[in-house]
């Protein structure tokens, strides 16, 4: 292409070096707002004011930054569920179905243990904490098992896998607590029962102690993906899987393990949001909108390239982003779902800077004019 | 079309003063050449010589930088091949450019105007029927590509371009893969084609004899300047020779013979399936000593793959036993048969052998990431592991700035030789070698032999695959020749002769005493 | 009875109408995991412009045009920009998700327009279905279009030495693809269920996509497999018709998604491929760089 006497032309990246990577991310973010205000100018509305609510909701006002703290926990677990399997090269969008196995099985323990209905245990909350964490990480991680069992042994195309088995627990969880289901209120209202006061989970600097695992598991990956063999494993199985079994890496092996690790954190997310959100404490009535939401993680992955430490912030601002979107949505009364268009726009934005990441362009001066080709007679 | 006017013997095709650059390199440097209606004009060079540049160049697939190109006496400007095409010049590459899983029939009129927006299967089948008869071709035109034989891809391609009209037809390789009685059959058509006033330009890399049987005249290409052009009947091979590579020798490896220890590898009766559930590895026993090499010489296709894969642990034998250093390992893992000595050097070394968006450190990994020493509670010790890198690359001469660049930044033998380094430096017991200098230049193959030789003095055994027959004779102790997925033979080098070797890789024993 | 095989078949045609977009793309190397979110425009916006305009012409015609345009912009990102085509699919779906629950939401509720007319009960759009499965089936295997472009997607090397402008032709294609996607959400929120509601589709893209695995890339075993399907789903909507009591609703909707997963499975087994081969397009999913 030229542009006067400059010659602009796509260049392949020979290398990105992180300093470039981290740049590219931020002026991915940058132009992705921007362009979602055009959502606010179409509504009538001026985006900086807009944005301006939206920031000083979430991050700066007493009663929305816990909110913003609780999805950032949320939004960081989802991330990981994804960044996993993302590291090996395959697409885990079944945060939600893994979440909802997690839910169920974390109120599945109480159910077993018949607390909720009688509110009192004879049982240490320490050890039902624990329970119900397990709980929710080994039904998850079953649910992620199906997929990475099937992408290895058969090559099964992931996506669809996982997307299924969203559904399936959609509905599962519809069928456990709605209609007279084992998991019912006993109030009707199409939730689930409740946690018991005595099980209400430990606040840390006014935030549910998930905060700390979700910040734990980041360093852990972060270690795990940098200095360890299964980390190597699986960003040589995500790079190129036929050098991987060279190196005498199992192709069946490295999915169904991705899968577990994965499934079992966007379990812990959903005991997160579930069982250890002050005010929650129920598999609530849109528990599909959780679901949803969960999708942010993939955009948090994309955006931090799967670097488990760069998704802490990345997490944090659009947690908040979220919250100060229902929020404005409310206030400056738009119409519903507002912070759903915010994650479309968000999404396509980054999926055109993917291509940054590999190309750049380069403008060179053209010395002089040479012909057209084309046939001559 | 511009060709039907030019009458036998005049310049039908015709290239001055050809340059173009690539980014550090000067690839055509000033290449002249033309060629006559009728004429079979070879252009001869090593890798890296320009030809493929300069074949790319005549076919429209680069433009040049400087230099033009003439067809029928007018100049032309190529856009694309498509403009090449509609000048009546074809081209067979190397790599078939064919659909697999079409049929020959699809493949042919594919692209061609003619063939009308509704296919007219039956005139389409009749046409090429006729081509077929015109120049001695025999096919089914219904067979699907990926059932067919290395040779009858080549007479697809040749069709399709006939098909839309090719008057002048360049032939990348045109013997690569084929067998012998394969290529005796494409001579005879090329001799044909040539009578019938196609103009025909074969590039060669160094099959020497082919040159001299069916070039009417040869250029030589070096370093992407044309250093000799003569008529071939005042050649001979060693002239060629000289003129190829610029010195008087070919490639030598001084071979030893080490004193033959114990069994490292003992092969007994195996089988494989290959990806199309075919038996392509069909009850095939063998030895290999400490000290020894045994070349496995075979056209690729032939099961050399399944039967490498097998022994790494790649692929699942069907029957038969692989026993490793005294160890059975039919049934263990590939990582399993490092830790037990195996080295193992891909054919495809940038898709299989490394992992090109990797830094060579990492690359490095590869062979190294299951092995503790590396570690420090479970945590790798990266310093080691950069500082061992960085032996390697001094070792071996690995041109590379600093062990942090990835490895798609490598060129061909570079990467080739961190590969060899990487898989020599664990002192494999047991070295497997799949056409270990493919591609690569001389000073590269030369040195990659002298590795796979010096790997055996260490006392390794050797498995050493490939296809060309000067590198079998050179290194082996013991040649083994392979068609359809079995051992024609294993002959001790003192007893093998070229020719039962190349008759044997085609599927014929010579009925002679050895 | 007749009324439950009729509402078969109309669910039918939406899954037919996208997968057979979808099979167009794939058939020339594009992978689009977007189908939901290109429906979701088509259905949304379709039922927006009939809502407003009364007409449910120009309501298929823009639930089609953002279709084609999401086929367009699919194809920007993966064949010009070079995208991964699984990220630029995950793209459009999130985005298509997003994006219309916001769009739609003031338009939540029922359509309010004079039912479109049917056949004994059956829509016409059926009819539409199984003349577009046999046009693509006709033009993919008996033309020279046909021939470019499963050579672009077999082999888009051999087809740009062939002289075929890849690019350009799984750019019409993957337009293609999109307005089909876009006219099947269409047809599903202007007939099928003439009710706007936030993220409605509830799969059946996704199903639609495993559908189109499951045809082997032949229009007509995806008319059979649509048939199937369309009747699982009705039934896993209304399971008091054949099976009155059995198990919880909620316990019947998962059916049709367990039932995917098994035939996913069972056609990759080897037993399956053994038998019929994998017509996989042998460069599904991969950009295509020219040397």
């Amino acid at each position: 292409m030229r542009a006067g006497s400059y010659e602009i032309k796509l260049v392949k990246r020979i290398s990105l070096t992180n300093l470039r990577a981290l740049m590219l991310s931020v002026i991915a973010g940058v132009v992705a707002l921007f362009a979602f205000g055009f959502v606010f100018v179409a509504a009538g509305i001026d985006p900086f004011m807009a944005y301006q609510k939206i920031f000083s909701f979430s991050f700066f006002n007493d009663f929305g930054l816990p909110l913003t703290i609780n999805r950032f926990i949320f939004l960081l677990l989802c991330t990981y569920a994804f960044i996993i399997p993302f590291r090996a090269g395959l697409w885990n969008i079944g945060m939600p179905g893994q979440l909802y196995a997690g839910s169920l099985a974390a109120f599945g323990v109480l159910h077993v243990l018949d607390i909720g209905k009688s509110t009192t245990s004879h049982m240490s909350p320490l050890i039902i904490w624990g329970l119900m964490l397990a709980a929710a990480a080994v039904a998850a991680a079953a649910t992620g098992a199906i997929a990475g069992f099937l992408k290895g042994k058969y090559d099964i195309n992931e996506i669809v896998v996982t997307m299924m088995l969203n559904y399936m627990a959609y509905w599962l969880v519809s069928y456990m607590i709605k209609e007279g289901g084992p998991f019912m209120n006993p109030g009707g209202r199409g939730e689930s029962f409740e946690l018991p006061s005595s099980l209400h989970a430990p606040l840390i600097w006014g935030s549910p102690y998930t905060l700390l695992i979700a910040l734990a598991l980041g360093l852990m990956l972060f270690h795990m993906f940098a200095k360890t063999k299964l980390g190597y494993e699986i960003r040589a199985y995500g790079q190129n899987p036929a050098a991987a079994s060279y190196a005498g890496i199992s192709r069946f092996r490295i999915p169904l393990l991705v899968f577990i690790l994965g499934g079992a954190i966007a379990g812990l997310a959903g005991y997160h949001y579930f069982g250890a959100v002050p005010g929650v404490y129920k598999i609530a009535r849109n528990y599909g909108f959780f679901g949803d939401l969960a999708f942010y993680g993939i955009i948090c992955g994309l955006i931090s390239r799967g670097n488990p430490l760069a998704s802490i912030p990345v997490a944090f601002l659009f947690g908040g982003l979220s919250v100060g979107g229902r929020y404005v949505q409310g206030e400056l009364g738009m119409s519903f779902g507002l912070d759903y268009a915010l994650l479309g726009v968000l999404m396509i934005t980054l999926v055109a800077f993917q291509f940054f990441y590999q190309y750049q362009i380069v403008t060179t001066r053209i010395r002089k004019e040479t012909s057209d080709v084309g046939i001559l007679h | 079309m511009l060709l039907k006017q030019i009458k036998p013997g005049e310049i039908v095709l015709e290239a001055r003063g050809i340059t173009k650059r690539f980014p550090g390199v000067i690839a055509n440097d000033q290449v002249n050449f033309e060629i006559k209606v009728g004429e079979i004009h070879a252009i001869l060079g090593e890798n890296g010589a320009g030809k493929s540049t300069l074949m790319k160049i005549l076919f429209g697939q680069y433009q040049p930088d400087e230099g033009d190109v003439f067809v029928g006496g007018k100049q032309v400007k190529f856009k694309s091949p498509l403009d090449a095409i509609d000048l009546g010049i074809g081209m067979v590459h190397q790599h078939r450019k064919l659909v697999p899983a079409h049929t020959v029939i699809e493949n042919i009129i594919l692209g061609h105007p003619g063939a009308g927006r509704i296919i007219d299967l039956p005139r389409v089948s009749r046409e090429i029927g006729e081509l077929c008869e015109r120049y001695g071709f025999s096919i089914d035109l219904k067979a699907k590509i990926w059932q067919l034989s290395e040779g009858e891809k080549q007479i697809v391609e040749i069709l399709k371009s006939l098909y839309r009209g090719a008057e002048v037809l360049i032939m990348d390789e045109p013997t690569a893969g084929l067998t012998a009685l394969e290529t005796e059959k494409l001579l005879a058509s090329v001799e044909t084609m040539s009578r019938e006033n196609l103009a025909i330009v074969p590039f060669i890399t160094h099959k020497l004899p082919i040159v001299l049987r069916i070039s009417d005249r040869v250029t030589i290409l070096r370093q992407g300047k044309v250093v000799a052009s003569f008529e071939t009947e005042h050649a001979t091979e060693k002239s060629l020779a000289r003129e190829l590579v610029g010195r008087d020798i070919l490639i030598r490896t001084e071979r030893t013979t080490v004193e033959k220890g114990k069994p490292i590898l003992e092969v007994q009766e195996l089988s494989a399936f290959n990806d199309r559930d075919l038996m392509a590895l069909n009850g095939v026993s063998f030895t290999i000593h400490e000290g020894e090499i045994l070349g496995v010489a075979g056209v690729s296709g032939n099961g050399q793959g399944e039967l490498v894969e097998v022994l790494a642990g790649l692929r699942p034998s069907v029957k038969g036993k692989v026993i490793l250093d005294g160890k059975d390992v039919t049934a263990m893992s590939s990582r399993k048969r490092w830790q037990l000595g195996m080295g193992y050097v891909p054919a495809d070394r940038n898709h299989v052998g490394s992992i090109g968006e990797f830094s060579l450190v990492e690359n490095t990994r590869m062979n190294y990431y299951f092995d503790s020493s590396f570690y420090t509670r479970g945590s790798l010790n990266q310093h080691k592991m950069r500082a061992f890198t960085q032996e390697l690359i001094n070792e071996y001469g690995v041109a590379a700035p600093n062990p942090e660049v990835k490895a798609k930044n490598l060129s061909g033998g570079n990467l080739q030789k961190l590969i060899m380094a990487r898989v020599l430096s664990r002192n494999p017991r047991l070295v497997i070698a799949h056409l270990p200098t493919q591609g690569l230049d001389i000073g590269a193959i030369e040195f990659v032999r002298n590795k796979l030789h010096e790997a055996k003095e260490n006392g390794a055994g050797v498995l050493l695959i490939s296809e060309d027959l000067d590198e079998i004779f050179s290194l082996s102790d013991r040649i083994a020749p392979m068609y359809e997925g079995k051992f024609m033979d294993i002959v001790p080098i003192e007893q093998a002769r070229r020719d039962a070797v190349g008759a044997m890789m085609a599927g014929i024993t010579l009925e002679e005493e050895i | 009875m007749w009324e439950f095989f009729i509402r078969s078949l109309d669910a039918s045609t939406i899954f037919l109408i996208a997968g057979l977009g979808e099979l167009i793309g794939q058939r020339s190397g594009v992978l689009n995991v977007g189908i939901e979110g290109a429906m979701l425009f088509g259905a949304t916006l379709g039922f927006m412009t009939a809502q407003s305009t009364g007409s449910y012409l120009l309501g298929f015609l823009v639930g089609m045009a953002i279709g084609g345009l999401l086929g367009l912009m699919h194809g920007f990102f993966s064949i010009s920009l070079k995208v991964d085509q699984v990220v630029s699919g995950m793209g459009i779906w999130i985005l298509g998700f997003g994006l219309t629950t916001y769009l739609g939401a003031p338009y939540a509720g029922p359509l309010g327009m004079d039912r479109i007319p049917t056949v004994m009960g059956l829509s016409p759009f059926f009819v539409l279905a199984v003349v577009l499965a046999g046009a693509v089936w006709f033009v993919l295997s008996k033309t020279s279009l046909g021939l470019q472009i499963r050579s672009v997607g077999e082999d888009p090397s051999v087809a740009e030495v062939s002289g075929i402008n890849v690019s350009k032709t799984r750019y019409y294609c993957s337009i293609m693809a999109g307005m089909l996607m876009g006219l099947s959400g269409a047809i599903y929120s202007l007939d099928y269920n003439p009710v706007w509601n936030y993220n409605f589709l509830q799969g059946w893209g996704f199903i639609a996509l495993a559908l189109v695995f499951f045809s082997l890339w032949n229009p007509f075993i995806l008319l059979g497999g649509s048939v199937l399907f369309g009747t699982f789903w009705q039934l896993s909507l209304n399971p008091q018709l054949v099976l009155p009591g059995l198990m919880s609703r909620y316990v019947w909707r998962m059916v049709p998604f367990a039932i995917t997963l098994g035939v996913l499975l069972m056609m990759s087994t080897k037993w399956f491929r053994d038998r019929w081969g994998s017509a996989k397009p042998q460069a599904l999913g991969q950009p295509y760089f020219k040397d």
